[in-house]
């Protein structure tokens, strides 16, 4: 255990080395050492609660465990009420024709639906969306490189379906913010509603698991105080809610919470390089979502994924689940055509799970909840084909 | 049942003395400094308004009390390319709640470029006499840490109606042109950097390219707005100081002037300084090299001779 601490610990002055390293860019020092800051912690709660969309759904589809989406929606609902008391500060009238600052509120249509849906397929095959990845990375798990390599890859691929698919469909799509058409107190109401619904919903499906019969306790309350919090996995709720609370604070001090647009910006100087990318993307910089930067890689969203990786593979270590393994070829096959999915889903979708789910659903963007069903059935569908293949 | 009575002569005393009386007066300058602002954030007699170019920045923290104002929206007609109308400029002063007695004072992120652009549609609008700029803005009230508000301020809109404008302080491309063609005395500023004005560069890193030609307005000189501030604070230097760097180029006060940019918000900064602090006779050209640099047929000096390839 003392080895796991140091090693834990060693990894944890990457942090420092790293803000030093945000220091010399001469970017907005205030805005990146927050991010550093509130990426460290959604690492450690992702790593130490298993917070993952697709391994949740997973749960429930498969094995009728509903903790983990109970999680989600837990999230949600947290992330919701705190998003409401910013927006009643900054936006006391929602009806304004005005929308609240850099929301993820996206263009609700078609697209996005269809994004979401290959979103979904991509997170089934390669076993994560791309904040899992992102701390699996820190678990040494030999499907992430590949996936995120495919993120990118997906990405690049997008920018190229871009200006086609704006002409044909988005620029015309509008951008619903449900509290402009139903106030703050009738969204609030209308989406506390839904979430309990839903939560309702999946307990009327579940199946809980039996609990492990717990060992004789020889240690003392502080020992296991420790060792629930740094090698026990933290419960769902607990995640779920510390997801709420840190999506506030990020969106009051930086941004909305979101994990691609760093992964995105290498695709676009990937797709560049390639002499790929179109001169210009239509319309894409006008909307609010997980965007790419052409120009600096030091962007307090870098800040966030770098620290976000730093933080889970300590938080891994000390748990002792630190595991890297030699990856097969199945895995690599999986994590790349899955992660290509996956990055042209959000490049298209303006964001990810955490981007454009969660960030867009508490914010009260119709977006939010048309990738929440979307990208649910591409992984109900995917996981019934895979199993109904693997049965063949 | 002394003491109370004590206490409560103290406090009527206390607060005599912090009453509306104890505000400074509006200082007559053009500008005012963070400590007047500090002192004055509760006086109901002014009126402080953010113009900030990135959104977020004034939800995320603003000074006590102060509205937003946004420039891509408000400030603008937002179909065609123009400020904003007299009738929506009338409403928007309404609804922040700014009246015949209102000092505004107006400040803005990027060294105030927007707020200067805003303090220039408030002089156009005929409300020259109402307005100041916080000298630093948002840079130096950061920079001293001072305390900033997450809260939409409330303001009680008012029915205030427009004095009489001035057009005269905008300049037209035909003002710019005879300039150019050397039919009118004027003095022409370019406060864009050195690379757009010898024409190496179409526009500056971060912005797009929005004209098809490179360089400047022939007879313009160049002196890029920076070098009129302090840059570790982002004040203004002082008028003695100000006045040298633009005798430098021949720029005194004996003749018009006329400032110009790439779409006329960062030489609105210049114009606020020459035109308020140094009180030159001082137009500004609002459609700068984006409109003129597109215009047919016009003379354009471009000493790099950058050509256009359609990229």
């Amino acid at each position: 255990m003392a080895i796991r601490i140091v090693a834990a610990l060693g990894v944890l002055a990457l942090l420092p080395a790293f803000y030093v390293l945000l220091h010399s860019g001469g970017g907005d020092v205030r805005k990146l050492t927050q991010s550093l800051v509130l990426g460290a912690l959604f690492g450690v709660v992702l790593q130490r609660s298993r917070f993952c969309f697709f391994c949740h759904w997973r749960d429930f589809i498969e094995s009728r465990d509903p903790r983990g989406f109970a999680a989600i929606l837990l999230a949600l609902g947290v992330g919701t009420l705190g998003y409401v008391v910013l927006f009643g500060a900054w936006l006391p009238d929602p009806a304004s024709g005005r929308l609240p600052p850099d929301a993820h509120i996206g263009p609700a249509g078609p697209v996005l639906a269809f994004a979401s849906l290959v979103f979904g397929v991509g997170m089934a095959i390669s076993g994560s969306c791309v904040s899992g990845h992102l701390y699996r990375l820190g678990e040494g798990s030999p499907t992430a490189p590949f996936a995120l390599l495919g993120v990118i890859v997906g990405f690049a691929v997008g920018f190229t379906t871009w200006n086609w698919l704006y002409v044909t469909s988005i620029a015309t799509t509008p951008v619903t913010w449900l509290p402009a058409e139903l106030g703050y107190r009738g969204w609030l109401l209308v989406q506390l509603v839904v979430l309990a619904g839903t939560a309702a919903l999946i307990a009327a499906f579940a199946c809980l698991p039996d609990r492990a019969s717990q060992p004789a306790e020889s240690r003392s309350v502080l020992q296991r105080a420790l060792h629930r919090i740094f090698v026990e996995r933290w419960p769902a709720t607990a995640g779920g809610a510390a997801v709420g609370v840190i999506a506030t604070v990020a969106y009051f001090q930086v941004q909305p919470l979101g994990v691609t647009s760093a992964l995105g910006s290498y695709g676009r100087w990937l797709a560049d390089s390639a002499q790929l990318l179109p001169e210009t993307l239509h319309g894409l910089d006008g909307f609010s979502g997980c965007r790419t930067a052409a120009a600096t890689f030091l962007t307090p969203n870098f800040a966030f994924v770098v620290a976000l990786v730093i933080a889970s593979f300590a938080s891994a270590i000390t748990a002792n689940q630190f595991k890297p393994a030699w990856p097969t070829g199945n895995q690599v096959l999986r994590g790349l055509t899955g992660g290509v999915l996956l990055g042209w889903g959000s490049m298209t979708a303006l964001g990810c799970t955490v981007g454009t789910l969660f960030s867009g659903t508490i914010a009260g963007a119709l977006s939010g909840w048309i990738f929440f069903a979307a990208s649910l059935l591409g992984v109900f569908a995917t996981l019934r084909l895979m199993r109904a293949q693997a049965q063949s | 049942m002394h003491t109370p009575s004590l206490l409560k002569a103290l406090v009527i005393i206390a607060s005599a003395a912090i009453a509306p009386t104890a505000f400074a007066e509006p200082a007559k300058e053009p500008l005012v400094n963070y400590e007047w602002l500090q002192k004055n954030l509760d006086n109901p007699n002014v009126r402080i308004v953010e113009v900030s170019v990135d959104p977020g920045v004034y939800e995320r923290g603003h000074i006590p009390g102060a509205v937003n104002f946004r420039w891509h929206t408000d400030l603008v007609d937002k179909v065609s390319r123009d400020i904003a109308s007299r009738d929506s400029f009338e409403k928007l002063i309404q609804s922040a709640g700014i009246d015949k007695d209102t000092t505004v004072v107006l400040y803005g992120d990027n060294n105030n470029w927007f707020a200067a652009w805003g303090a220039w549609v408030f002089h156009v609008h005929g409300l020259g006499d109402k307005v100041k700029l916080l000298d630093g803005g948002r840079k130096i009230w950061e920079l001293k840490q001072l305390p900033l508000d997450t809260k939409e301020a409330s303001v009680t809109a008012t029915s205030f109606k427009l004095p009489a404008g001035k057009p005269g302080l905008r300049a037209r491309l035909s003002d710019v042109l005879s300039v150019a063609e050397k039919k009118a005395d004027v003095h022409l500023l370019d406060i864009r950097s050195a690379d757009e004005f010898s024409g190496k560069i179409f526009a500056p890193e971060g912005s797009k390219e929005l004209s098809v030609r490179a360089g400047h307005v022939p007879g313009a000189v160049n002196v890029p707005w920076g070098k009129a501030v302090n840059a570790e604070d982002g004040t203004f230097k002082s008028p003695a100081e100000l006045k040298k760097v633009y005798a430098d180029v021949g720029i005194d006060g004996s003749k018009p002037i006329i400032t110009y940019c790439r779409i006329g918000e960062r030489s609105s900064h210049s114009w606020y300084l020459l035109s308020q602090i140094l009180g030159y006779d001082v137009k500004n050209y609002d459609g700068s090299w984006t409109e003129y640099g597109n215009s047919v047929g016009v003379p354009v000096a471009n000493a790099a001779g950058t050509v256009w390839l359609g990229k």
